[in-house]
């Protein structure tokens, strides 16, 4: 909309006319000249006369657009972009600040960190309100925080309030935390202009969520809370200031893996780092630390705005839980430079052999083969009741049924937060005795005895079967042939939920049944573990069998090396061995929460801080690190997003976009007040007068007619050109 | 003008300028005394010309002995006539001739010295000089003479005149065609604007007769160039019809329609063998006759 600060100034839109008055009204003085001849004169006239008729039109035209570019100027036209408020701005207004607070805002530049510069920016905006305009703060961090709920017309306290912000280690969820800003802005009452201020970096990834919401909008499902609608969008203005870097560069280790899962004392670990980089292509020397010390350094060339990868072997690791942490250059976001992962080393994978001595003795030769090894322990399964299973990767129970309940309770705790219990009959119970161990694969419905023609059994592994969650590889020796002579064995019902049979003896004699019980395991086999129902204990492949058994409940209570900040992680699967009086420290010294959540599952509610947490043991007062958690690294990505994304993106139909403070300043002015083109017509106004002294002298510029052309010497000769 | 005759125009500075100059004809003229120039007469002169059978009455003295040695037949040598040059100077006093610029001469003024210089230069070559002066009429006729009191007393009476109010070039020219009965040269020093073909069609009558014809074309600057800075009214001298123009907006227009007629006028004198000439009024009338004597010497050799 176009308005005028000196209306007034009008009025002299009329000295437009003044050429066309001049023309018509003008009173030639003509001084009689006498010439020798009139007749080429009037040939010359007859000819120039449409030139100059075009000439003097074209004359009349500049004149007159000069004195209306003169007379516009002077009244100062103003070009509003809105048309709902009153002239000059004098209009009450609800204001909302939306602040990213995600790591990557402590970009640093040239003028600071892109924090401070958006929290001055903030400052600003609600420095330049009146009085009677209201207000309100939200930071966009991993979920929106509400600083001023409300908006309110109390300007330094909400200044105050911005000023005490600090930047949080995680991401923005930008779409969200304007939503429920534009949702303050609606719930006040009054008709009054309504102003939405987000300051970012102008990283993509906030913004990602608007793209992604306009995905989901045909969804029933869409949680609409989250989104603003069409009308929402088109009504409020939005103001971005886009204050980060315009070409951005960070490198950082965005992942970290670790192979093998299970690492054991003497093994090389092979660590498996991805780098992430933004930017242009550059040559990057990345570290990698254990405890403190520098282990390796490698250098990468990292390729614009793509990922790395490099490796690093480690090996003569101590039993132990080991601080590690790749490293990369030092750059304008220090705060995702390093990368904590934890390894943990174990001597040996302890196991528990329950049972009676001759139906546990060849399995304890195979798992202990030397005299004493701490690793297997054996008990009866009296002791069952008092012992504590959680220090052990797998529990063998041997021809131990009918178990006591507390016992059966005891062992169906374990499986379900992570152990393997693997169970193998004998002689001693019959079907009914199995029926009380609910987590069983299949309930036994007894035994047959297998006639000495048909004893001959092959051993051989099922494929995995849809919906199977146990899975077993039958991974021998080479040259192994899988058979066993079977004398009795079990018969078994229907498989649970969750239950496979892995291994079937011959065709269709059930050997080997799983289970997944929780964040356990549990295996049954169909013969004893001595050479009572079967020459298995004495096969090639006895032992392989029960090895990978154990490996396999070691890796499936793994813990990972590293974890994401985030909120509610289950202590169980995220902390080996966690007890209810352990104590786990933050990287900054507090305790975490840990909140029970029922059924022996506790989480820890949030992961708010980046760093190593450790356990403080009730018995030993010596804390140990427990988990390394970093920053999300998909806010690292820096990538700026550009106008046309932002726009088709956000859908914003009053969207102004700022690259500095000064820009968003100017911008809120011509928003607020318009912008004037008094310049601009002053500009084109010198223009068309330059023009217009161009063309009216170009006629008396001396013109080269035919007559000029003939040369003519001094004794009067002439000859054409 | 105090002084009256060749002294009105020429001061002595401007006639010792003048005094070794001749103008030649390039054609062969019939002259009433001997001179210079070669005649159309067989006469007494050394330059030996052709034979011609002796026939009775012929002097004895002239019988070539050498031929009739030869042949045994009776022929008489004849020799080529040298006569003087009669030179018309054709003044036109039209009214378009009282144009000046202001800065300069008028063109009849400018036309009148350059005549007064003309018939100087040919009297001190002791050739003869009548000069004809026309308007809208043939004004006065003064006959050939080789007298300094008879080109004094022709200027006299040209002194006389002032420029006419039209003009009648084209009838008078051919007037003066038909009165001129024997090989003469022809000076026209006019500004020709009259009916241009008509005007050439009388130039062409000159030479039809086998005159040496000479055209001094008459101009003020200004009338070749329009350089006036402002709109006026102009008003014809011959006419006296008035016009209001801005010249600025049309000079070029002007130009190119002033350099055809110019053009016409010299394409048209060239094919008739007819010395063309451009004279613009502010060239010194003897400066200007200078160059071209020695110009049309040099081209006569």
């Amino acid at each position: 909309m176009l308005v005028f600060a000196n209306p007034v100034f009008l009025w002299a839109l009329t000295a437009a006319a003044i050429p066309l008055m001049l023309h018509l009204f003008q009173r030639r003085k003509t001084v009689v000249t006498p010439f020798p001849t009139l007749r080429f004169l009037k040939v010359a006239q007859k000819r120039s006369s449409s030139r100059i008729r075009f000439e003097n039109l074209l004359l009349w035209l500049l004149r007159t657009l000069l004195l209306l570019t003169i007379a516009m100027a002077f009244a100062v036209p103003v070009l509003r972009s809105t048309n709902g408020a009153s002239w000059l701005s004098r209009t009450r207004r609800d204001v909302a600040i939306v602040l990213d607070a995600s790591y990557s805002m402590n970009y640093e530049m040239d003028r600071g960190k892109v924090w401070d510069i958006c929290k001055d920016a903030a400052a600003g905006v609600i420095g330049g309100l009146f009085p009677g305009d209201r207000v309100c703060v939200y930071v966009a961090a991993d979920t929106p925080v509400p600083v001023i709920e409300k908006p309110t017309t109390e300007h330094a306290t909400v200044i105050q309030a911005i000023r005490g912000l600090t930047c949080q280690p995680g991401s923005s969820k930008l779409d969200e935390t304007i939503a429920m800003a534009v949702r303050a802005l609606e719930q006040q009452e009054g008709r009054r202009e309504k102003e939405v201020y987000v300051m970012t970096d102008g990283q993509a990834i906030p913004w990602q969520g608007f793209r992604d919401a306009a995905k989901r909008e045909d969804l029933p499902s869409s949680d609409k809370k989250a989104t603003l609608s069409r009308e929402e969008r088109d009504k409020i203005s939005f103001f971005a200031l886009m204050a980060g870097a315009q070409q951005p560069d960070n490198t950082c280790p965005s992942d970290v893996k670790v192979s093998p899962s299970l690492l054991l004392s003497g093994q090389n670990a092979r660590i498996n780092v991805r780098v992430a980089h933004t930017g242009a292509a550059k040559q990057v020397s990345v570290g990698l630390e254990i405890d403190g010390q520098e282990r390796g350094r490698r250098s990468l060339s990292a390729e614009p705005n793509a990922q790395g990868t490099l490796e690093f072997a480690v090996g003569g690791l101590e039993p132990g839980v080991h601080i590690a942490k790749i490293v990369t250059p030092q750059d304008a976001l220090p705060e995702d430079d390093n990368f904590l992962f934890l390894l943990r080393v174990r001597k040996q994978l302890p196991a528990l052999i329950v049972g009676p001595q001759e139906a546990t003795r060849y399995l304890k030769a195979a798992l202990a083969p030397g005299a004493a090894d701490d690793s297997v322990k054996q008990i009866e399964a009296a002791e069952l009741e008092s012992i504590d299973l959680r220090d052990y990767q797998a529990v063998f129970l041997c021809d131990v049924f009918p178990l006591s309940g507390q016992a059966i309770l005891r062992v169906e705790d374990y499986a379900k937060t992570g152990g393997v219990v693997i169970v193998f009959p004998g002689d001693r119970a019959d079907a009914a005795a199995y029926a009380d161990m609910k987590i069983l694969p299949a309930q036994p419905k007894g035994s047959i005895d297998i006639p000495v023609e048909s004893s001959a059994r092959q051993l051989k592994r099922l494929p995995n079967q849809k919906d199977q969650v146990v899975n077993f590889n039958l991974s021998l020796p080479p040259g192994t042939v899988p058979t066993v002579a079977l004398k009795r064995a079990l018969t078994f019902g229907d498989l649970q939920e969750s239950a496979a049979v892995l291994v079937t003896a011959g065709d269709n004699t059930p050997f080997m049944l799983g289970r997944a019980v929780g964040r356990g395991r549990i295996f049954m086999f169909g013969i004893a573990a001595n050479r009572d129902w079967s020459t298995f204990p004495l096969t090639a492949f006895f032992l392989p069998v029960v090895h990978q058994l154990i490996r396999q409940g070691a890796g499936a209570s793994l813990q990972p090396p590293h974890l994401t900040m985030g909120a509610n992680i289950p202590v169980n699967e995220a902390i080996p061995n966690y007890r209810e009086d352990d104590a786990i420290n933050s990287p900054s010294g507090p305790p975490l929460s840990v909140k029970d959540g029922g059924n022996r599952v506790f989480v820890i509610e949030s992961l708010a801080e980046p760093g190593i947490y450790t356990r403080a043991k009730s018995t030993s007062g010596q804390p140990e690190p427990v988990l390394a958690v970093n920053t999300d690294r998909f806010e690292s990505n820096l990538t700026p997003i550009t106008p046309e994304e932002l726009t088709q993106w956000t859908g914003f139909k009053r969207l102004l976009t700022a690259k500095d403070p000064e820009e968003l300043t100017r911008l809120i002015d011509e928003f607020r007040n318009g912008r004037s083109l008094a310049e601009v017509f002053f500009w084109i106004a010198l223009l068309l007068s330059l023009l217009e002294w161009w063309f009216a002298n170009r006629t008396l510029r001396s013109q080269t007619g035919a007559t000029e052309k003939l040369k003519v010497d001094l004794s009067g000769k002439v000859a054409t050109s | 003008m105090s002084e009256e005759g060749i002294g009105a125009y020429l001061n002595p500075a401007q006639m010792a300028k003048l005094n070794r100059l001749a103008l030649n004809s390039r054609y062969v003229v019939e002259g009433t005394l001997a001179g210079r120039h070669r005649s159309a007469q067989k006469g007494a002169s050394t330059e030996f010309a052709d034979h011609r059978s002796y026939m009775p009455g012929d002097d004895l003295k002239r019988i070539d002995w050498k031929v009739l040695g030869r042949t045994d037949k009776y022929y008489v040598r004849r020799y080529q006539d040298e006569t003087n040059l009669r030179v018309y100077l054709l003044v036109d006093r039209s009214g378009s001739m009282n144009y000046s610029s202001g800065e300069h001469k008028t063109k009849f003024n400018y036309a009148c010295t350059l005549a007064a210089a003309i018939g100087y230069v040919v009297l001190k070559a002791r050739d003869a000089v009548g000069m004809y002066i026309y308007g809208e009429k043939m004004d006065a006729a003064l006959p050939c003479k080789n007298s300094f009191n008879e080109l004094n007393n022709a200027l006299k009476i040209l002194q006389g005149y002032k420029p006419a109010k039209g003009t009648a070039g084209a009838d008078v020219m051919h007037q003066i065609a038909e009165s001129i009965n024997r090989r003469a040269m022809v000076v026209i020093i006019s500004d020709l604007l009259d009916n241009q073909p008509e005007i050439i069609k009388a130039i062409a009558h000159f030479r039809k007769n086998l005159h040496d014809v000479i055209v001094f074309h008459t101009f003020d600057p200004v009338e070749l160039t329009l350089d006036i800075k402002r709109g006026a009214e102009f008003e014809d001298l011959e006419t006296g019809e008035h016009m209001i123009a801005d010249p600025r907006t049309m000079a070029k227009e002007y130009k190119d329609l002033m350099g055809a007629f110019i053009e016409e006028y010299r394409s048209a004198c060239s094919e008739m063998k007819v010395d063309y000439r451009l004279v613009k009024t502010d060239e010194p009338v003897d400066t200007f006759v200078r160059a071209y004597l020695e110009e049309r010497k040099r081209l006569s050799r």
